[in-house]
């Protein structure tokens, strides 16, 4: 089992929340396919995400979707924000967490939407991730500790 | 001209089938590549596995959780 610790201070105004690297990308046997019969995949880009319990859902920007080149499930899937409704694309792909030690997740359900205001992170962690791991957090010290 | 949306076949293939499947699978995945349906499954990721087996890496396909009416998810 591995553990992830990290510091995160809610008591700070300008703290965006628990965030963490991430990288995502095409589906795993997909990736190895392609590159067994001499595709080239480039390194993808490792954003930040936040873990956020309120979502269901992983959400990623559209932009980080197309640029990933995931698999299009669903292009209409419908959620429901403070702000109002909004559709968003389904995706699967691999999610892995650099520097962590987590295990990556071969095959994940990925929402896609625009983000417009949240600039510090590219992506959200929601409860189809968070139901694989145990998470914690420790106010008295502050930090975040994940096992999986 | 019109320009077809992305899976709009295989999204017409469900809504034709939604009621029936709603009441013979209700919240099972649903995997359907232009008029093919290939099964039901629990899991998403069991879903989009088969869905590759079956099509391959470089095609797409739809996945949609049978409901009898489309849920809407909070994201708080």
């Amino acid at each position: 089992m591995a553990t992830f610790k990290f510091p995160w201070n809610p008591f700070d105004p300008g703290d965006p929340g628990p965030c963490i690297k991430f990288s995502v990308t095409r589906y795993v046997d997909e990736t190895e396919y392609g590159t067994s019969i001499g595709l080239e995949y480039p390194e993808p880009p490792i954003p930040t995400a936040l873990i956020d319990t309120g979502s269901p859902f992983t959400i990623i920007s559209k932009v980080l979707a197309k640029n990933c080149n995931l698999s299009l499930t669903n292009p209409t899937f419908p959620i429901r924000t403070m702000n109002g409704d909004c559709e968003c694309e389904e995706y699967c792909g691999s999610i892995s967490f650099p520097g962590s030690g987590l295990p990556r997740i071969a095959a994940a359900r990925i929402l896609a939407r625009d983000f417009y205001k949240e600039s510090s992170y590219a992506c959200i962690i929601g409860r189809n991730i968070l139901k694989r791991w145990d998470i914690r957090f420790d106010g008295q010290n502050r930090m975040v500790t994940i096992k999986a | 001209m019109t320009v077809a949306s992305p899976l709009e076949t295989e999204l017409r293939v469900f809504e034709a089938h939604r009621w029936e499947w709603a009441q013979s699978h209700p919240g099972k995945f649903v995997v359907i590549r232009e008029e093919n349906i290939v099964k039901f499954f629990d899991e998403y990721e069991d879903a989009f596995r088969a869905g590759i087996r079956q099509f391959g890496a470089d095609r797409n396909f739809l996945i949609k959780q049978v409901w009898k009416t489309e849920p809407v998810y909070f994201v708080a």
